[in-house]
């Protein structure tokens, strides 16, 4: 079932020196069950374009929806991970998980018992009392998706969430990241990833939605067929990985011959 | 989900060496009170009582000053910093309101209010004085709301929105605690501004319509060479503001950094200083001077900005320097006859109001030009006296931890306590052997010092310390140093100071120019303040008063937007680091 449609979207901004087009004629779905991830250059409107899904922002042209029903307004049904973590200084660790649930107006020990199960979902036991300053990066960015979790959304989207880490941590959050979605227990039904590194989108998700410099389209959908776990060192994620940089770096032709019967969408 | 509760972490919070600081003041006055005046501490200690209760109705204006500029602030700042449209007019009226010397306003306050309530005497000048007060306190509050809630990260702002958190909710998680942290500190700020112009505002009306207060209290001390209670009120007011700072600011202010927060996504940054951030709001609202008044008043003001950078950078060709002053002297000549057309304006419509002028006062009024001069160059003296002081002080306590640990604290008790306290002492003891200008210049420089120390100070920490080691690397020393990255790197910081000195300088003018207590006149030298005061005291005076006031607004309107704001923006575009 498809839960986000995007159907031609263009996406531009007035500037001083007139108009500036991020993104044209962009569209694609993302289905029950779907981890999506957005790879491109910078500047290509990924983050734009991942605020426009949420109804943060609204496309120049096309339409954006959720479940048949245009998003023309902020989507309750979405909840978003930050680059840079967007934690309130002066709200606890349970403050921030609590965040979105207070704004739904749910009564306070409903409230209690949802903070404690997404805190120790996400390791955070311990750290409730704590502010963010405190914390480490890893911890900070624990506390954003819990926060996101802790409303039960359809869709998790998540902007960037591993640039501001260091490459130990951000490791360490993606297996994290992959437990979480593997449990059938723990929303969400879909998950849209943005990021800039390639390597991280072909190791999390099901489908990669290539974007060409601004103005951006999409170059192509790269389906990512290989069984979770995945091995880094293996011949067939070289390839996709090597597949997906030439088509960012080329607009078109990959450096290798393609493989059999793996077709770009 | 405990919720930790602010109030519990409360505690009032007493620094010894403050204190002593705090206490240095009376003491060293004392000291030469005693030595000089033959006032004794019995003496002092019998006044102590009578002093309590002037800085007692005092204090009690700060009050209802400051609680109305906190609901003004919170009310104003909010509604701008949130909806687009109402930004677009409120912030460019409070951007000039702000530039404008309120304390020229007094004469004229005191003038309408007691107009509004003849029968009760007091009324009038106290609602006049809280009225003067509030609105000197409330724009840096306004303007602290309003940047803490334009300045919140956008992503914090994006969480909000994409929780769906709006309303009340909104403003208890995300607004509200934004504008802590500069609440407390423009608080602080707007404390000690508002002691220093209300104390000025006392003594202004020592004589005509008796504010009871502690301006008052020293005034008439002073006036009748009476040291121990002159001692007895200082004494009174240094405990008060030494109290506030132990039971109210400093705590708060520790409070408050529980609401700090840096955009730096991991580990620790360095969270900026919060400055007195004019310059925010400069640059906002030149953006908002529609185009062709820009373009016009660049024709006037480009040969000035070339004039004033000349002291960053060295004037490469004498003509160049000649071309400028030309300018500036025909600018000059051109603002005399646009003063005198305005001064011509104002004294035919008070004709219609009130009936013919009498031809003294005439004759005074189309003398303002002159007077206006004769005070811009006391304040710009005074200026220059600051600048001395305050760059090299400013330049060492910043660069020397070790001197700014106990520099600093010494500079803050001192700025802290309102200079005007001391301005019946200077005019009564001190004239006899400075002058009549000098003492003014005197009391200028103290209304003037603070903003342009405090700002350079900001100035010279925030030089980026990567900078400096670049300089170093390449084998920059002393006045080369100085000169290539120093005072560059500052520069902004040293308009900003300069706008915010001048203005505190223009406010000061009403009693650094004339004073009148009891029978004599103590102190009377040509300038728009005089001539203000002289307006109001007098008998058929009203026209000058008005006509000064307005010659006094209107220039000091003028000079910021061709000298400071277009200086201000050539600052910001040469020396930004992003």
């Amino acid at each position: 079932m498809t839960l986000i449609g995007i159907q031609h979207v263009d996406k531009s901004f007035p500037s001083r020196h007139g108009t500036i087009t991020i993104m044209q004629d962009i569209s694609f779905d993302v289905k029950d069950a779907d981890f999506l991830a957005i790879v491109g250059p910078s500047g290509c409107g990924k983050s734009t374009l991942l605020r426009l899904i949420q109804g943060l922002d609204r496309p120049t042209a096309g339409r954006v929806e959720f479940r048949g029903k245009p998003v023309d307004r902020v989507c309750a049904q979405m909840a978003m991970v930050f680059q840079s973590f967007a934690l309130y200084p002066w709200l606890t660790v349970a403050q921030n998980v609590a965040f979105g649930l207070e704004a739904l107006d749910w009564p306070a020990d409903r409230i209690a018992t949802q903070v404690e199960r997404y805190v120790s979902v996400t390791g955070l036991d311990g750290f409730q009392e704590a502010y963010p300053r405190e914390l480490s990066g890893g911890m900070r960015q624990r506390v954003g998706l819990a926060r996101a979790l802790a409303v039960e959304p359809a869709v998790l989207l998540m902007d960037e969430p591993f640039s501001a880490l260091d490459a130990l941590t951000a490791e360490s959050l993606r297996e994290e990241i992959l437990q979480l979605w593997t449990d059938p227990q723990l929303p969400p039904e879909a998950v849209v990833l943005v990021t800039h590194n390639i390597e991280e989108a072909i190791q999390l998700a099901d489908r990669v939605i290539v974007m060409s410099r601004r103005p951006s389209h999409v170059l192509a959908e790269v389906a990512i067929d290989l069984p979770r776990p995945r091995d880094r060192k293996s011949p067939a994620f070289y390839e996709l990985t090597d597949r997906v940089y030439s088509l960012i770096t080329e607009g078109g032709t990959p450096m290798s011959a393609p493989p059999e019967g793996k077709p770009a969408a | 989900m405990a919720e930790t509760d602010p109030a519990r972490a409360y505690l009032p919070s007493f620094s010894a060496r403050s204190a002593a600081l705090y206490l240095a003041i009376p003491t060293f006055l004392g000291a030469i009170g005693i030595a000089g005046y033959g006032s004794t501490l019995d003496g002092i200690a019998r006044l102590l009582p009578t002093a309590t209760i002037d800085v007692g109705f005092s204090f009690v204006r700060m009050c209802a000053a400051y609680a109305a500029s906190l609901g003004f602030a919170l009310a104003y700042g909010y509604y701008a910093a949130t909806h687009r449209t109402g930004e677009r007019v409120m912030i460019p009226i409070l951007d000039i309101l702000q530039s404008v010397p309120i304390l020229g306003f007094f004469p004229v306050a005191i003038y309408f209010f007691v107009g509004l309530t003849p029968a009760v005497s007091w009324l009038g000048p106290n609602i006049a004085s809280v009225f003067l007060i509030f609105t000197s306190m409330s724009w840096n509050m306004v303007f602290g709301v309003y940047e803490s809630v334009k300045n919140l990260p956008s992503e914090l702002k994006e969480a909000a929105d994409t929780f769906g958190l709006r309303g009340g909710l909104r403003f208890r998680r995300v607004l509200f605690p934004a504008t802590v942290n500069r609440l407390v500190y423009n608080s602080v700020l707007s404390w000690t501004g508002g002691w220093f112009f209300l104390v000025e505002a006392e003594i202004f009306t020592t004589n005509t319509s008796p504010l009871r207060g502690i301006g008052s209290f020293l005034s008439l001390s002073a006036s009748a060479h009476n040291a121990d209670a002159f001692l007895a009120g200082i004494l009174v007011l240094i405990v008060v503001i030494a109290l506030l700072d132990f039971a109210v600011w400093r705590p708060l202010g520790r409070l408050a950094e529980r609401f700090r927060y840096d955009t730096s996504p991991s580990g620790e940054g360095a969270v900026p200083e919060p400055t007195r951030d004019h310059a925010g709001r400069f640059h906002r609202a030149a953006a908002y001077v529609t185009r062709g008044v820009r373009t016009s008043v660049s024709w006037i003001s480009t040969p000035l900005v070339q004039l004033a950078s000349i002291t960053v950078r060295p004037v490469r060709r004498p003509s160049e320097f000649q071309r400028s002053v030309f300018y500036y002297l025909a600018l000059g000549a051109i603002l005399v006859v646009v003063w005198l057309m305005m001064i011509a304006i104002t004294v035919a419509v008070f004709r219609v109001y009130t009936g013919p002028i009498s031809g003294s006062v005439r004759h005074q009024i189309l003398l303002l030009p002159l007077a206006m001069g004769a005070s811009a160059l006391r304040i710009t003296a005074a200026y220059a006296f600051c600048l001395a002081i305050a760059l090299p002080l400013a330049i060492f306590l910043a660069r020397r931890p070790r001197a700014s640990r106990v520099g600093l604290p010494i500079v803050e008790v001192v700025a802290s306590f309102p200079a005007t306290a001391l301005f019946p002492v200077i005019i009564f003891e001190l004239i006899p052997y400075m002058g009549a200008e000098g003492a003014s210049v005197l009391m200028l420089l103290t209304g003037m010092m603070w903003y342009l120390f405090f700002n350079l100070l900001a100035g010279v920490r925030s030089l980026a310390p990567d900078l400096e080691e670049a300089a170093r690397s390449f084998g920059l020393k002393g006045r080369q140093f100085f000169r290539r990255v120093l005072l560059p790197g500052i520069f902004p910081a040293l308009v900003t100071g300069s706008i915010t000195a001048f203005g505190g300088g223009w406010n000061t003018m009403i009693v650094a120019e004339y004073l009148h207590v009891g029978t004599s006149r103590s102190l009377s030298v040509l300038g728009i303040g005089q001539q203000i005061d002289i307006g109001y005291a007098e008998v058929g005076g009203t026209p000058l008063m008005v006509a000064a006031l307005f010659t006094l607004v209107a220039s000091v309107i003028v000079i910021n937007e061709v000298i400071w704001k277009p200086l201000y923006r050539r600052a910001a575009d040469r020396f930004r680091y992003d």
